[in-house]
């Protein structure tokens, strides 16, 4: 089953350090992603569903525990090689979208891209892409002020599927936007995991879109307490301990 | 070069606090060259002196003393005598290059006060010791020929707004007489040399006091200017010329034209100490502008660097893009203070509002240079804290600023 997985925690722990308090966030949080599941993280605030997601992402580690993914151990690698291969293989979706104001659009689709060894034009042309696939095609020239919240967001996801990564996990990405725009970000989302058959993991507090998933985990005081998979729940059958 | 067009546009995010930054290091820029350059300029125009081999002879009381009109004649005579042969004598009369040189120090034309030197001089060989001052032959000549002639700076006879054979009138100060003369020529010469200086004939100087003073002060010149062949022998006549006076009442103390005019700027050597440490105080102060701006700039902007290390951006990337801009900033501003100052010297006399303390004043292009390497080190420097906590903050902390 490890072999189908895109995304493996064994035994996960993670705690925070706050002066000479020990803070547990995460506690013994074992679980297995296939590869092009969309799964929707839920739970209330302080659940440790946010750390989770900036965990499998490769933006912090674990205190304990092991975390796979595509057989890459995030845990042992260093902090260049964690950044690299972020660059690679993630896509970030943020909730106040995170643009750069002052580059334009096609700019901001751009920005992971310098970091590959694509000339300028290959860099343009793909940005380009990127915004047409997210219906911003003639919006290349705005700069973040110029557009909607929903617009924004869009271009935060076509600077998220520039470099084509493996991996989209999106922290409420529909946080700040009005239930029109939401629900377009939300089939942009369901389009790129069909289609495009990109694994994503999502933290959301709106069950709405968390029924767009095909998985659904619920979190409470750091654990797993649900694991719901298109109305089955599959949490029995998910044991990725025992599965090699 | 691919993040230049990204540092660019973060160096323009504020503009208001850019060109505010900018214009800070400009004006501490344009303060610093001015400062540093009063010194420097004196220093480099006493290089340029060095290759005429010019050498002067004052009392060894110093240089407010008189020497005795004599030494004109004694110094070639013992240059001749001890075999050195240093001083240079002209090939069609083979006259040694020798002048007497003294201040006159008079006002000019009811001035409450003049801030221009003048010199009495033979006319025959001022030219020949000053080759790099030109004259027309037929100005020279009236030099040469009238006792009351005087040859002024190009620079002086625009300010004064003089032409030849306008009426030059001096008076006397130091002296109890007035010098009544007339421009006979008027000469030109190097940037870097002082153009508003006035020469006339030693002779009508020394009249002067025969007929008006009792005869008191006559026959003595504040020094004597000769031109030698080579520094080498520069070195066996000054020491040859103080040795023969050295047990006489007349005791001199001969050096090079370079030495003699270092000797203004030993006098004033504290108060250059004293501006080195403002000069110092300056970069210190473009220091804390630079690095106030930049941790400004970086503080708002800690989600989107942490942006930037979350889709894979390097620390050093980071660093590099932080101090890239830092030195952007600090280098143009700096940029405008140096160069920009140099230019406008360059097109600006200053000298008619510095009372005759500089007689020409610039900037030279070692102290521009110099100003505008420490502008990028300041930037460099300025923008290293804040680079280094961009770079080092956790992503996580980062986005949680807004997140």
């Amino acid at each position: 089953m490890d072999r189908e997985a895109a995304i493996v925690l064994r035994h996960v722990t993670k705690s925070y350090r706050r002066d000479q308090i020990q803070i547990p966030v995460l506690s013994d949080l074992s679980l297995s992603v296939e590869e092009g599941e969309f799964l929707a993280l839920m739970g209330p605030s302080g659940s440790g569903k946010t750390t989770l997601l900036n965990l499998i992402a490769g933006l912090d580690r674990p205190t304990g525990g092991e975390i796979l993914v595509q057989d890459n151990d995030l845990a042992r690698m260093s902090d260049g090689q964690i950044t690299k291969w972020r660059s690679n293989h993630v896509g970030f979706i943020f909730q106040t979208y995170n643009l750069i104001p002052v580059l334009r659009a096609q700019e901001n689709v751009e920005l992971p891209l310098l970091l590959t060894s694509l000339s300028r034009k290959e860099r343009r042309e793909r940005a380009r892409t990127a915004l047409r696939v997210v219906g911003l095609e003639g919006r290349e020239d705005h700069f973040p002020r110029q557009l909607s919240g929903g617009q924004e967001q869009r271009v935060a996801i076509a600077r998220a599927i520039v470099t084509d990564p493996y991996l989209l996990v999106a922290d409420e990405p529909t946080g700040d936007l009005d239930r029109v725009s939401a629900e377009e970000i939300l089939l942009l989302l369901e389009q790129l995991n069909h289609e495009f058959e990109k694994t994503i993991v999502m933290v959301t507090h709106d069950p709405q879109a968390a029924k767009r998933a095909t998985r659904l985990l619920h979190l409470d005081k750091g654990k797993l307490v649900a694991d719901v998979a298109q109305g089955r729940d599959v949490r029995t059958a998910v044991q990725p301990e025992n599965a090699s | 070069m691919k993040f230049l067009g990204y540092i660019l546009r973060n160096a323009r995010r504020n503009p208001v606090r850019s060109l505010l930054t900018i214009g800070s290091i400009a004006v501490c820029g344009f303060l610093a060259m001015v400062l540093l350059s009063l010194f420097s300029t004196n220093t480099e125009v006493r290089s340029t002196l060095v290759p005429f081999n010019r050498v002067i002879t004052m009392s060894a009381q110093g240089f407010t003393q008189p020497v005795p009109i004599a030494l004109v004649r004694e110094i070639p005579a013992i240059d001749d005598r001890s075999g050195i042969h240093a001083i240079v004598h002209r090939e069609s009369d083979d006259k040694p290059l020798v002048s007497p040189f003294s201040w006159y120090g008079g006002k000019f034309r009811g001035e409450s006060a003049t801030f221009f030197a003048q010199f009495g001089v033979d006319p025959d060989t001022l030219f020949d010791i000053y080759p790099e001052l030109t004259i027309a032959p037929d100005q020279l000549q009236a030099f040469k020929e009238r006792p009351d002639g005087t040859v002024i700076g190009r620079k002086l006879a625009e300010d004064k707004k003089l032409s030849v054979g306008d009426s030059f009138e001096l008076k006397g100060e130091i002296y109890p007489f007035d010098m009544n003369l007339t421009v006979v020529g008027i000469f030109d010469g190097p940037e870097k040399r002082d153009l508003r200086t006035c020469y006339f004939n030693w002779n009508f100087l020394n009249e002067g006091l025969k007929r008006d003073f009792q005869g008191q002060g006559a026959n003595n010149s504040g020094t004597v200017l000769m031109r030698c062949k080579s520094d080498e022998l520069v070195t066996k006549l000054c020491a040859a010329v103080d040795e023969d006076t050295k047990s006489s009442d007349r005791a001199t103390k001969t050096q090079t034209e370079d030495a003699f005019v270092s000797q203004f700027s030993e006098m004033i050597k504290d108060l250059q100490t004293y501006i080195n440490m403002v000069g110092l105080a300056v970069a210190f102060s473009l220091l804390v502008i630079c690095g106030v701006a930049m941790a400004m700039s970086m503080r708002e902007r800690t989600s989107e660097v942490a942006v930037l290390r979350a889709i894979g951006f390097q620390k050093g990337q980071i660093l590099f893009m932080v101090l890239t801009e830092a030195v952007l900033i600090a280098g143009i501003g700096g940029f405008i203070g140096t160069f920009g100052t140099m230019l406008l010297f360059k097109f600006w006399d200053i000298s008619p509002y510095t009372m005759g303390f500089f007689p020409f004043f610039y900037i030279p292009t070692t102290v521009a240079v110099t100003g505008f390497l420490v502008s990028l080190l300041v930037g460099l420097l300025s923008g290293l804290i804040p680079a280094f906590r961009a770079s080092s903050l956790p992503v996580i902390d980062g986005l949680r600023k807004v997140v």
